[in-house]
């Protein structure tokens, strides 16, 4: 077989890839890393808040995949199957670390985020204000139960059914801690905001 | 409906959008409706979270260790891959001769040495700690050289060489341990050559391929 090498990067896709990988193609290996590495890397990051952490999870994550590709059939994205090994190997993390993966708030907490008349006074809306970097610096504020609802929600994209699925809570309370935490990101907005004008 | 109301359906609002009477409160109240704002804000912008981070070069580095250890990277038979030598000397210069040359010396060194050790002073057990101390030596001295070239060519992955090393020579000096511990145990004798294996990984690695 004297198939030419494509430029890696260049012309190979990712079903390509794939297939190298099975063979054994260390450079196909790369290109899917490459391919891949931000999205799964940013969410072990927002899931933990810690570099050091991330980089450990991110690399178990694709190790995992890699060790599995050859059982790849294709039947659902490549992506999809490697992003829910992520949020795996990070939910199997935090359990481990005995941290909720879901917040335990939810039962114990009493008035802090039941209505309040002011909730919406003086809130001279945040849009136009919350940038990536403020935003960023809210997430690891959160509590890991909202944290990894509100990254799994808002920034990956999974529903509730999936959520509930995947962290072992009932679609409601997936709702319930999302809702906390977007009002919680707010709070912390917003105290940011005054800290700097002040 | 009163601002408390509103706030009660305010998750199902950003779910899933409200009735005419929640669009009607939102419409007249204005910290409701700045509220609501917000909230949609941070949801619009979480987005860009998503692949926002890159991770450190280390990363892939320890995963290509890992690949080529469990053999789900497999060296491919093709041709031009079988010698690194020319590539080398385009990208590394003499140095390019020199290092592997080191490289090769050690691991062959350390395999040699415990080949030929007499038999009756394997199977006593009894220790010869100047094979060891003469492997690791010189692969110190391989070792700084081949981190001199990662610096020269690609500093930010000085230290994950570095510590892939260190890792390495440990792990080569506790299974030389075990094997001087258990000249016969032949578990102990396959760990000293895996990890001479990883060394000459290590090299080859660095020098053929993960270098710009």
């Amino acid at each position: 077989m004297t198939e030419p090498r494509q430029a890696q990067g260049a012309a190979l896709t990712e079903a390509q890839a794939i297939e190298r990988a099975k063979q054994g193609d260390g450079e196909a290996f790369e290109f899917l890393y490459n391919l891949h590495k931000r999205r799964v890397y940013s969410l072990c990051l927002r899931m933990t808040a810690n570099t050091a952490e991330a980089e450990d999870l991110t690399q178990e994550a694709f190790l995992q995949l890699f060790r599995k590709i050859g059982t790849f059939r294709g039947e659902s994205a490549f992506s999809t199957w490697l992003h829910r090994m992520a949020v795996n190997v990070v939910l199997m993390h935090l359990r481990k670390k005995g941290l909720p993966v879901v917040s335990l708030e939810e039962a114990t907490e009493g008035d802090e985020d039941t209505p309040k008349k002011d909730f919406g006074a003086d809130d001279p809306v945040l849009s136009g204000s919350v940038d990536r970097l403020r935003l960023q610096n809210a997430v690891e504020q959160l509590p890991p139960g909202y944290r990894s609802i509100f990254v799994l929600h808002d920034v990956e994209g999974y529903e509730h059914n999936e959520i509930a699925k995947m962290v072992g809570c009932s679609i409601g309370n997936s709702k319930s801690q999302l809702h906390k935490a977007r009002m919680k990101l707010r709070e912390f907005l917003k105290t940011s905001r005054a800290e700097k004008a002040g | 409906m009163t601002c408390l109301e509103f706030q009660r359906e305010l998750p199902e609002y950003m779910e899933e959008g409200g009735g005419v009477e929640l669009q009607a409160h939102l419409r007249t109240c204005t910290a409701c409706s700045g509220l609501v704002r917000s909230l949609e804000s941070i949801v619009q912008e979480a987005r860009t979270l998503q692949a926002s981070e890159e991770p450190s070069p280390r990363v892939w580095n320890s995963i290509e260790i890992v690949l080529r250890q469990e053999k789900l990277i497999r060296e491919p038979q093709r041709e031009g891959r079988h010698s690194i030598i020319p590539s080398l000397r385009q990208r590394w210069g003499i140095a390019g001769w020199l290092v592997p040359a080191a490289a090769a010396l050690l691991v062959g060194t350390g395999m040699l040495l415990y080949q030929q050790r007499p038999a009756a002073h394997r199977l006593a057990g009894a220790s010869t700690p100047a094979a060891p101390i003469a492997a690791v030596a010189a692969g110190d001295v391989s070792d700084q050289q081949l981190l001199q070239e990662v610096s020269a060519r690609a500093p930010m992955m000085r230290a994950a060489y570095e510590s892939n090393l260190r890792d390495v020579n440990d792990y080569i000096r506790d299974a030389q341990d075990s094997v001087n511990a258990n000249p016969n145990d032949e578990e102990a004798q396959q760990a000293l050559m895996d990890a001479y294996g990883q060394k000459s990984m290590i090299y080859e690695m660095a020098l053929d391929r993960s270098l710009p």
